[in-house]
């Protein structure tokens, strides 16, 4: 719609600059207060670490040339990244495809919506110990085989399929959380909008084309930036199910942070990955926020 | 397609089913596990059999050893912990997402990448030195400390910024021309319009405070404070882990939430889409 | 009426000048006494503390094991002074007190050396100071499941020091057992890929620890040495006598279960392994290489001071109660039986554990008092001993998954170079 064909449109723009800060102010100031006390206060402090070397007093770029010569931390960054790739899309896919099947109204869907949900609730530690479980050479899932008649895997023994397993994993725990911001998505597209594309002969692929898809164009795009920066900052099961291993093949940059800063007592270094770490998320949450801008917004 | 409504529904209600079963296997077997005495709960695993999916001996001590000790405080303090949280958080979350969704103020943009950034920091990284912050305020051992990181949440002004967009402009400048405020605007259009983001964002911050465990772990120490992911892990101690009060204890900790949300559901339906036109 | 007046007030000034003598007699001083131990270890000794001290009261807290080095480092790393006394695991002794973490208590070296012996005592020092009161240290054992042998028909080892089995003659044992038992694993370790458990392993082929030099500093975990120990841990996995895949804390199932002949662990498993209903097992010294020494793990948990407590006096002497004075080191073990460092306190606890058992009394006390006494080895003293630990765990887990040794150890010892730089 063109905002000038309005006689009201005019109403905001007539507003000063000064009276619109002031109201924003009023509405700000609380969330605004604690996001930088609370987080970015803390995360300068943590710049301030990543540039003092160990016993040094003087800033320098020694715990960043640290980590960039050494072949773990690079090794960690490649893991991430393929990590990132491979989970990011998959879960935003399995997530719309659950808020989709769920949106169905159908006897107790209260009752299974929120048994998706359940395993976020789970703490991130226990879940991984049934993993451990299950993942055992002699774990349900190898006994679950060999009942079919399918040869025992290694899962998270193996350099091959344990980070897989892994991806397996975080996509139990988070995908209904997900679907539950995607089906919020979906109870506001209108109805009528259905209706007319299914006058119009629509199918149910070209209706969730035409019609869903766009609709759900701004919860899709927080679905997005929100899972990839959760999968970027994943720690927990990689601790406690393979450490990193085999031969470093699930070392999430998360677990090298956690590692020097709380076991080894690296704080320079630890911070200087957290700093590339956000570094990284915010470079590839600006591309999403390019790619699922509308154009004719901007 | 809509000639054969009822086969159709009703295979979809099989799917839809078995992908929650799917979602609640492991909670029928924290179940089962916290059931069983100790040195039973990894002994069936293998070869599959009856007595891997069905306990063979049966055991309450877990459940009367969780409810006898710590657990129970620390539950209550999870649940004051979670809830106050949630509505302080929507209330300082909500008024912020308005702003940057619908008013055009100068340096809309600046302080909507600061909501983004904070949230891209991870938050144990930080921990030790928000830790020295919080201290010093004199907040070791209070709710107010273990309650105030959760309450500014990036994420959440994030999500319900999103779903303020989505509202129609038309709406909000119909009420303009009839007098309301900015404040009425988000009072009594925004808000009643959003309730399933709203849901939505209380829960981000629900399970942000119920999977809290380092932030708690330091600022909140005492036996009388501690959060229930936190009195959890203690059942590993050097030398012994209780997987059977681990178990027992993860069992409630998932289901509280899930009821809690059960109950949520019946306001989870949108209302904007009543309105016919969406932006 | 005046009688009556100033006899109500000086009533009322004596009652006010007792309560004041009242307070300042029970003035009191709460410490904070940090562990990773479960709720009530500590209250038998904590009780009888409180009523020797009435003016002091102990607030027993306690975290989660795996947290309770990142808590030291936030905390004390703060210098909060909220924390008075804390346990600290004997080998982060040398890094926590580089760290300025513990308080220098060079005053009491006298004391502990009336208790502890050199090698109990060697670990609580750095630098030549001495950081830590001394709690409890640990050793192994080889449990085996009598079960399995009576099934395969073969005779019970010995748990006679004379006859400790090479690791040769375990393996082949063990595999005599399992054909004739159909058990699934011959010989395995509790903390399966951790340093603690291995060092016997790879130092005791005569390989050294894996760090050498001035301050243990300079890392060796690639010598011929280490790479021939390093093939004969990863054969367990490749010849199926150990499980891949099953972490630390779920390594007692496969003993329990039924499913294992040799299992090395600390005696903190005779009582749940006593406890598992149809279960029997012995105990045996473990292995050693032919040629070499027998060597055992140690170490456990000491007491240390912040240097930023509140109350450092107070604290101090619950640290000695616990520590020094044989009647609350006994109190201790009533609540947390883990042997005690304290020379007269040894004897009547390993009677007390010995009695649990009474089948396997005897080899029980044999062994464990022999290991303690002859064959333990303390992981090396260095400030670098975490980072060390760290990577070697981690090289460990990839060699039990089938890395090939030689790469994996070669790799490991180029990490720690460029670690140990960093740490100097």
């Amino acid at each position: 719609m063109s905002p000038g064909s309005r006689p009201w449109s005019g109403v905001q723009r007539s507003m000063s600059n000064w009276a619109k800060i002031r109201v924003a102010t009023v509405f700000l100031l609380p969330a605004v207060l604690s996001v930088i006390l609370l987080r970015l206060w803390p995360a300068l402090l943590a710049i301030h670490t990543s540039l003092l070397a160990p016993r040094a007093i003087s800033y320098s770029l020694e715990n960043y040339i640290y980590i960039f010569t050494d072949p773990v931390f690079l090794n960690s960054v490649r893991v991430t990244l393929v990590f990132a790739l491979i989970v990011n899309p998959l879960q935003v896919a399995i997530a719309l495809g659950l808020a989709i099947l769920m949106n169905n109204k159908l006897p107790m869907t209260g009752l299974w919506r929120s048994a998706v949900l359940l395993p976020v609730a789970i703490p991130q530690s226990v879940s991984a110990v049934i993993w451990a479980a299950a993942y055992r050479p002699d774990g349900l899932f190898n006994s679950l085989l060999q009942a079919v008649g399918i040869g025992p895997q290694r899962f998270v023994t193996s350099p091959d399929q344990a980070l897989a397993s892994i991806i397996l994993v975080v996509s139990w725990i988070g995908v209904g959380y997900w679907m539950t911001m995607l089906m919020a998505g979906l109870q506001d597209i209108p109805k009528s909008l259905y209706e007319a594309a299914t006058i119009d002969g629509a199918n149910a692929w070209q209706r969730f084309r035409y019609v869903t898809l766009p609709q759900l164009r701004r919860p899709l795009t927080f679905v997005l930036v929100a899972d990839t920066v959760a999968n970027f900052l994943v720690f927990a099961p990689v601790s406690i199910l393979t450490k990193g291993g085999p031969q470093g093949s699930t070392d999430l940059i998360m677990n090298q942070i956690y590692t020097n800063a709380f076991v080894n007592g690296d704080p320079g270094s630890a911070a200087a990955a957290t700093v590339v770490l956000i570094l990284l998320v915010l470079a590839i949450v600006l591309v999403q926020f390019r790619l699922m801008s509308d154009r004719s917004e901007r | 397609m809509m000639e054969n409504t009822t086969p159709r529904k009703a295979l979809q209600m099989v799917v839809i089913a078995a992908v929650a079963l799917m979602f609640l296997l492991p909670l029928y077997w924290l179940t089962i596990s916290s059931l069983r005495p100790e040195e039973d709960i990894f002994r069936y695993l293998n070869p599959f059999g009856l007595w891997t999916v069905v306990p063979n001996r049966i055991t309450f001590d877990n459940i009367v050893n969780l409810w006898s000790g710590a657990f129970s405080r620390a539950i209550v303090n999870s649940l004051v912990v979670s809830f106050v949280t949630v509505i302080v958080g929507l209330a300082v979350c909500a008024p912020a997402a308005f702003a940057l969704a619908v008013i055009s103020f100068p340096g809309r943009g600046i302080i909507f990448s600061a909501m983004i950034v904070s949230f891209l920091i991870p938050f144990d990284a930080i921990a030790v030195p928000l830790y020295s912050i919080m201290r010093g305020l004199n907040l070791q051992d209070t709710y107010v400390g273990l309650i105030l990181p959760g309450v500014g949440n990036g994420l959440a002004v994030f999500l319900l910024r999103q779903f303020f967009q989505s509202i129609p402009k038309d709406l909000r400048e119909a009420a303009m021309v009839d007098g309301m405020g900015w404040f009425q605007i988000f009072w009594r259009i925004y808000l009643p319009l959003s309730k399933p983001a709203l849901i939505s964002a209380g829960l981000i911050m629900f399970i942000f405070q119920w999977q809290a465990y380092l932030w708690p772990l330091l600022i909140a120490p005492s036996n009388d404070m501690k959060v229930a992911a936190v009195a959890l892990a203690q059942f590993s101690t050097a030398y012994n882990v209780s997987f059977g009060l681990i178990f027992a204890g993860a069992m409630f900790l998932s289901l509280i939430p899930m009821l809690i949300f059960v109950c949520f559901q019946q306001y989870f339906t949108g209302s904007v889409a009543a309105t016919g036109s969406k932006e | 009426m005046l009688m009556k007046n100033s006899g109500l007030l000086a009533g009322v000034a004596a009652v006010f000048l007792m309560s004041t003598a009242g307070a300042v007699w029970a003035e009191q001083v709460t410490i904070n006494f940090l562990t990773a131990e479960a709720d009530g270890g500590f209250d038998a000794a904590i009780d009888q503390f409180e009523k020797d001290n009435p003016n002091i009261k102990v607030n027993f807290e306690t975290v989660p094991f795996d947290s309770m080095v990142p808590t030291i480092e936030a905390r004390i790393g703060a210098h909060d002074s909220s924390i008075d006394v804390f346990l600290v695991d004997t080998p982060r002794v040398s890094a926590m007190a580089n760290s300025g973490y513990l308080l220098k208590i060079n005053e009491e070296k006298d004391a502990v050396k009336g208790v502890a012996n050199e090698a109990g005592l060697s670990v609580l020092m750095y630098g030549g100071d001495l950081y830590a009161l001394p709690l409890w240290t640990s050793t192994q054992m080889m449990y085996y499941n009598k079960n399995l042998f009576d099934k395969a028909g073969v005779p019970y080892p010995s748990s006679e020091e004379m006859k400790r089995m090479t690791y040769e003659e375990t393996i082949e044992l063990a595999k005599k057992v399992m054909a004739g038992s159909g058990a699934k694993y011959g010989f395995s370790l509790e903390q399966i890929d951790r340093y603690y458990q291995l060092q016997p392993i790879f130092e005791g082929n005569g390989g050294g620890s894996g760090l050498k030099d001035d301050g243990n500093l300079t890392p060796d975990v690639s010598n011929a040495k280490w790479v021939e120990a390093g093939k004969f841990y990863a054969s367990l996995f490749e010849k199926g006598l150990a499980p891949r895949g099953i972490a630390s804390d779920q390594m007692p199932s496969t003993f329990t279960n039924g499913d294992t002949v040799f299992y090395v662990s600390g005696p903190w498993r005779l009582q749940p392994f006593t406890e598992t209903e149809g279960l029997h097992f012995g105990v045996a010294p473990v292995p050693y290489w032919a040629g070499g020494k027998p060597q055992t793990p140690t170490g456990s948990w000491a007491v240390s001071l912040n240097p930023y407590a509140a109350h450092l006096e107070e604290a101090k002497k619950f640290a000695e109660y616990i520590t020094l004075n044989a009647k609350g080191v006994g109190l201790v073990l009533q609540g947390i039986p883990n042997i005690p460092v304290n020379k007269d306190a040894y004897g009547p606890y390993v009677d007390w554990l010995a009695s649990q058992n009474p089948q396997i009394a005897g080899d029980i006390k044999k062994v464990m008092t022999y290991e303690l006494a002859n064959t333990a080895v303390p992981r090396p003293s260095s400030i670098g001993y975490v980072a060390f630990e760290t990577v070697m765990n981690k090289a460990f887990s990839d060699i039990r998954n089938g890395a090939e040794v030689e790469a994996t150890l070669q790799q490991a010892q180029q990490q720690l170079e460029s670690q140990m730089r960093r740490i100097k």
